[in-house]
């Protein structure tokens, strides 16, 4: 068995399918693994794959051309999942496709589209999650919001925060991944890593106060009916994960 | 009645927030708008709730009323002009800063305006206009807005604020004129469903002017469908209601209802007779060219404090749907808050459950094909207290389960308790490409716990299932039982005594 492993990027993802796919060892004799590998196989061979810019676009154009761009669009979502054997479940999921073509995400008596859809839904949920629970508190011209998504979604989610505030400053911040989505105003928003250093600066942003987060929590607590108090629905809504960073649930540092 | 000057903005959100929360309508979907440079906010069709409050509803728009001042004495309401309470107004620049401020932060999804009628109908309109005015075009404020429509003003204002909303409603408070007479005394159904239709066939007509057809878009699965309310009279799921013994849509609705209420155009379609809203003077031309009322409208209805049966409650919910071509019609369960002897008393508890049934009835009207009459009639006038309207549904029409789901056609499928659009409509996609068996049910969001009685997949049922009323009924029960429970009674109380003749049905 030849075991295939790369980063955690989309970019090496796609390479290391392409190499896999290259190599010609047959499908059943190879795997597909992400780095960091912690316990490695007794008869396995390992090859590390480096992201390759022009392979990785080679492999999403073919998924686009040959299967159909909502598969690519499931692949790229199962991607950004935090299962941890979404790789090799996309490499089976796209050894099905290239055979079968358009009708491939449709046929969800087959195993492998069962589990790709799956973990794209579960990343998809989380995205639009996001898009409605972040909170961007204002430190001088920029909004600031800092999240801790199970799935990597804060490229997905700020793709909206982009359309939805186009003319202002702002940046998300995934505290856990260290990596942040900044955008200029009037600009296209871009992906980047922090160092420890920044994240550190950038964590006190979120104790930032002003009145307009007391007039929301002012609100928040004004608009619930008594009569009719159900904490469990809220908590099926909002469960309780979500809550860590959202202004109207933290303690009012004033008080 | 109490007038204190320098209130803050803070005392001034709570009162008014505290005033608005009644109204329940609070989503920002129907309308899919990219944002622009320049301007700030876009809004998606699907809707997005930011936040939940603690009694569980969702928390989409900045709900506040312009003003808690009313002129009118509706005997339910908070801010009845007989009730001592502090009243309040924003200006509309402070209505501006807190929804843009909020939008940045992404609190909000956009701005829900309502008012109470302060010193006229017009007086409250011309401030309504004047606030979203500034908010669209100084504030270049580009999210969702839904505004209220205040009965008896004029139509310019009317129309003012239709072009600068996204959506707008009318409340139709009580489903009869008679109630209406009862608890709300300055108002009257004709002066409620006057804008009602005069916005309908605005939005109509600008419809047509871009080239869409005059009804609006509804769910994909109705389309798919072809059938339910909002196709023409008939269809084949009418056809099936009369078979089983239903009252059709033959028969004329004011034999069920005082002649003043609904009916008032019968049930024209909706595009014939329009009387729509000449075009208001004072807007620049950037502001006519926004789509009128994007978004479509809504009301809402209180149940609990007035007679009425749910049949009733329903058929008015599709009427509405039908002659009005509303997007959404709101149940608001009525929570005591004045002493009154033509209300419930104080301390009753809000009919959580009733209110849950009616917006499940109406889920299955909109989305799934079903008519008013197919769940409720004239001799089963309420819901039943322990089978949600689906299920009880399907138990009194055993002689069409079970269903194959490697064979039946959609609107079949979409019948079947357990099974939504969604499943629906990736069982029919995905049978084409293999044999589907109870896991890959499992697997695409099917609620086997209560579609396994109703379904066979190649001819088999996943348990030995009697096709037996009763049998099928109490297991379903089961099911439900702590769903409604939890409505009925939130979490306040973590435990409670089991009852034997209750919980086992021992009794009956």
């Amino acid at each position: 068995m030849t075991v295939f492993t790369c980063e955690d990027t989309f970019e090496a993802m796609m390479t290391c399918i392409y190499d896999a796919w290259a190599s010609r060892l047959g499908h059943d004799n190879l795997r597909l693994q992400l780095e960091p590998v912690w316990q490695q196989g007794l008869f396995c061979t390992y090859v590390h794959v480096d992201a390759d810019f022009s392979k990785a676009a080679k492999v999403v154009r073919s998924i686009q051309r040959k299967i159909s761009y909502e598969a690519y669009r499931q692949v790229f979502l199962a991607a950004m999942s935090f299962e941890p054997d979404r790789l090799d479940a996309i490499y089976r999921f796209l050894v099905l496709g290239f055979a079968s073509g358009r009708k491939l995400t449709q046929m969800m008596s087959r195993p492998e589209v069962v589990w790709i859809f799956e973990l794209s839904r579960k990343a998809n949920t989380e995205a639009n999650y996001f898009r409605e629970f972040t909170r961007f508190s204002q430190v001088g011209q920029v909004y600031v919001a800092h999240i801790e998504p199970k799935c990597n979604v804060t490229a997905i989610s700020a793709a909206h925060f982009a359309d939805r505030m186009p003319s202002e400053h702002w940046m998300m911040i995934d505290d856990n991944r260290q990596i942040a989505a900044v955008h200029p105003k009037d600009q296209a928003y871009y992906m980047t890593r922090l160092t420890g250093e920044e994240l550190k600066q950038l964590r006190k942003t979120e104790e930032e106060e002003d009145i307009y987060t007391d007039l929301w929590r002012e609100f928040f607590e004004s608009i619930a009916i008594e009569a009719r108090r159900n904490s469990e629905c809220q908590r099926n809504n909002m469960p309780l994960w979500y809550r860590k960073h959202a202004t109207e649930f933290q303690r009012r540092a004033r008080q | 009645m109490e007038i204190r000057s320098g209130l803050t903005l803070q005392e001034k959100l709570h009162i008014l927030a505290d005033a608005a929360k009644y109204d329940v309508a609070c989503t920002s979907s129907g309308v899919d708008r990219r944002g622009r440079e320049g301007y700030l906010g876009n809004s998606v069709a699907a809707g997005i709730c930011h936040s939940f409050a603690a009694d569980g509803r969702c928390i989409s728009l900045l709900k506040i009323l312009l003003t808690n001042h009313c002129i009118y004495d509706c005997k339910y309401c908070l801010n009845r002009v007989s009730n001592d309470t502090l009243r309040a107004a924003f200006t509309p620049r402070e209505v501006c800063e807190l929804t843009v401020e909020f939008y940045k932060r992404n609190y909000i999804e956009g701005l829900f305006l309502s008012s109470g009628v302060w010193k006229s109908p017009a007086y409250t309109m011309e401030r309504i206009c004047e606030a979203l005015y500034l908010l669209r075009n100084e504030y270049r404020f580009n999210g969702y807005i839904h505004v209220k429509a205040i009965p008896g003003a004029p139509d310019e204002l009317l129309a003012a604020a239709g072009y600068l909303a996204d959506r707008m409603s009318v409340n139709l408070e009580l489903p009869t004129g008679e109630s209406l007479r009862k608890l709300a005394p300055n108002k009257t159904h004709k002066a409620i469903l006057r804008p009602m239709r005069m916005v309908s066939d605005t939005i109509a007509e600008h419809r047509l002017a871009i080239g869409k057809s005059a009804q609006m878009e509804r769910s994909r699965s109705t389309q798919r469908l072809g059938g339910g309310i909002f196709s023409g009279a008939g269809g084949r799921i009418g056809e099936r209601a009369d078979q089983s013994g239903f009252v059709g849509d033959a028969r004329p609705l004011k034999a069920q209802m005082p002649a003043e209420d609904l009916v008032v155009r019968g049930s024209q379609p909706v595009n014939a007779g329009r009387e729509s809203f000449s075009l208001p003077a004072g807007l620049r031309r950037r502001d006519l060219q926004r789509p009128f009322v994007p978004a479509g409208q809504s009301t809402q209805m209180i149940i609990g404090a007035t007679p009425e049966t749910d049949y009733h409650l329903l058929k008015t919910t599709q009427h509405l749907y039908q002659t009005y071509d509303l997007k959404r019609v709101f149940f608001s369960a009525y929570v005591p808050l004045n002493e009154d002897s033509a209300l419930p008393a104080l301390g009753t508890p809000p009919p959580l459950l009733r209110e849950h049934r009616l917006y499940q009835a109406d889920w299955l009207l909109r989305f799934y094909g079903f008519h008013a009459d197919e769940l409720l009639s004239e001799e089963r006038p309420d819901f039943n207290e322990l089978l949600d309207p689906k299920c009880d549904w399907a138990l009194r029409h055993l002689e069409l389960f079970p269903v194959e789901i490697n064979s039946a056609d959609y609107s079949t499928i979409l019948r079947i308790p357990g099974i939504g659009p969604k499943s629906a409509l990736r069982i029919v996609q995905s049978r084409r490409y293999g044999k589907l068996d109870f896991p890959h049910l499992k697997k695409m969001g099917v609620v086997l716990k209560r579609a396994h009685y109703f379904i066979t997949c190649g001819g088999r049922m996943m348990y030995p299932t009697p096709i037996e009323e009763r049998y099928i009924a109490r297991q379903l029960i089961g099911v439900n039982e702590k769903e409604n429970w939890q409505i009925r009674h939130g979490s306040k109380t973590g435990f409670r005594q089991l009852s034997l003749f209750e919980d086992f049905q021992l009794g009956a």
